[in-house]
């Protein structure tokens, strides 16, 4: 059984359609990395999953371990065992990260240990492009979830920060954790080697293959423009 | 400017010690006089040109020499209807840098209280005060703070206080007369919860030079009624500036944030800026996002917005 489902999903932003009919299913302990151009639906495919309120299911269904969450909101989804780390997620002025990271699990991470310093101050304010994506990851991790939604983990962190988040994120995959990548960069699927890849144009996944270098290999070489006329590689 | 911890609350093991109408303890030494402020009217007749009558109750703290420890005081109510009417003098001797933990509170959240309390605090020439009031109280006290602090030449006041329990009525009136090349930071952080708030501050640059930050942060949630008055009169060459912040949480409260700027000298300059806003859905959503419930995000939130 999948540990995620998503069956035919339309959803709407303002009044816009932006998915389209999207399926995809991610076992347990899989990683599934998902490609596409700008605007073409992946970081809303991931706020959608997550329960953001402004993402409008229109139809199709989004089932976590045999449950359909779609009515579910935002913070019963976590307890679900779903967690997103956002791409630009907000400053929140006044609000240690300790604080934020005690009312979220009372466990403490190595990785905490490892980025003290990021502890005492007030979440993202005048944080780096690698320190939020630290941040967010602390504070996924301390959720412990059974799915881990990547949204551009890699964009900000330099390569041996990269190397680090790819290492945790494995240890977690062996771990039994599932993970749904959403990234432009090739670099960190050399390194994570997710089980299946996507490409998402349109709203709509139209393309599905296990060999991820032959799908950048594509992509690098013809854009987009030939995900567009294949089914499946 | 930092807000004063509700730690100061439970840390509190304070040089003045008052609950309810009884003075429970006093600590002695070399560098500061402490007295209730009655035994001050009764001992020492320079002060009653600062006290408005006798006084009935209240503290006394006279800074003499320079001290390397914080003071503190606590004023409690402890008992049911207990009404307190105090007056507080500090006075702080030339060119000595003190800081005190002052904390009012109830001990209980239904004991219908009564807490009045006028106080004058006296910065002479050069002394500096970081002056951290925690007020903490029930649902059902009535709070009627009313202060005035006199800055001598060259002092300096950094004047914080936090109300995150307030009382069903809360008038606070501060009064802060700046002397020549005096400077003082006011920074208040109100949390209003179904509560009619009354706040007055009056900043007086009567001294060249002087200068006066005033910071207010007010929340209006639950039935909250929310009047705040931030004043500077600028009557020399001075600078200051008003800066109001609040937010709305919910639609059945009310603020009111007027800020006055009024200017006597071409060559002051002093400004404003105030604004009431709402919270963030997008830091609403995100802490759901992290699995605490839309109240417990509102909380973190407001308290995040109180503390900034």
């Amino acid at each position: 059984m999948s540990l995620l489902e998503i069956k035919n999903l339309v959803v709407e932003n303002n009044g816009k359609t932006i998915l389209n009919g999207v399926d995809l299913k991610i076992k347990a302990g899989e990683v599934f990395a998902l490609l596409g151009p700008n605007a073409s639906g992946k970081s809303t495919l991931a706020k959608t999953v997550m329960g953001l309120p402004e993402y409008k299911i229109k139809k199709g269904e989004i089932i976590l371990k045999g449950k359909d969450i779609k009515k579910l909101a935002l913070e019963k989804r976590v307890k679900e065992g779903i967690a997103l780390v956002f791409q630009n997620p907000p400053a929140l002025q006044g609000i240690k990260l300790e604080k934020l990271l005690d009312l979220i699990s009372k466990k403490r991470s190595e990785y905490e240990e490892k980025h003290s310093n990021l502890l005492e101050r007030d979440v993202n304010v005048n944080f780096s492009g690698g320190e939020k994506k630290i941040s967010e990851l602390m504070q996924v991790l301390a959720l412990n979830p059974d799915l881990m939604i990547l949204d551009e983990i890699d964009s900000g962190l330099d390569i041996k920060k990269r190397e680090e988040v790819v290492n945790i994120i494995k240890e977690r995959v062996k771990n039994g954790m599932s993970v749904l990548i959403i990234t432009h960069q090739g670099e960190i699927l050399e390194q994570i080697n997710p089980n299946r890849v996507g490409v998402i144009i349109d709203g709509k996944i139209i393309c599905e293959s296990t060999d991820f270098r032959k799908v950048l290999k594509s992509i690098k070489e013809n854009d987009y423009a030939k995900c567009k006329h294949c089914k499946k590689m | 400017m930092t807000m004063p911890s509700a730690n100061i609350v439970k840390k509190c093991s304070p040089d003045f010690l008052l609950i309810d109408n009884e003075v429970k303890s006093i600590s002695k030494s070399k560098e500061v006089l402490i007295l209730s402020s009655i035994d001050a009217w009764n001992s020492l007749d320079w002060t009653k040109k600062y006290f408005d009558g006798k006084p009935k109750g209240g503290y006394f703290i006279w800074v003499k020499k320079q001290i390397d420890f914080p003071l503190s005081t606590c004023v409690n109510i402890a008992s049911l209807k207990v009404k307190q009417d105090l007056q507080n003098l500090m006075v702080i001797e030339k060119g000595i840098k003190a800081k005190a933990n002052v904390v009012c509170s109830s001990l209980k959240n239904n004991l219908s209280g009564t807490h009045k309390a006028r106080g004058k605090l006296i910065l002479k020439e050069g002394a500096s005060l970081e002056y951290n009031h925690v007020h903490k109280w029930g649902s059902m006290d009535n709070v009627f703070p009313d202060y005035e602090f006199i800055l001598e030449k060259g002092s300096s006041l950094d004047y914080n206080y936090s109300n995150m329990f307030p009382p069903k009525e809360l008038n606070i009136k501060n009064k802060i007369i700046c002397g020549n090349n005096s400077s003082v930071n006011l920074s208040i952080s109100v949390n209003g919860i179904d509560s009619d708030i009354k706040i007055k501050e009056e900043v007086l640059l009567n001294g060249k030079g002087s200068q006066a930050i005033s910071k207010l942060k007010l929340v209006g949630r639950k039935n909250s009624n929310i009047i705040a008055e931030s004043s500077i009169i600028a009557k020399e060459k001075s600078k200051g500036h008003i800066d109001c912040q609040s937010l709305m949480i919910d639609n059945k409260s009310k603020i009111s944030s007027i800020p006055l700027l009024v200017c006597e000298n071409k060559d002051a300059q002093i400004t404003h800026e105030a604004s009431i806003g709402r919270v963030s859905e997008e830091q609403l959503n995100y802490l759901r996002a992290r699995g605490l419930t839309e109240k417990q995000a509102i909380d973190l939130i407001v308290s995040g917005f109180l503390k900034a």
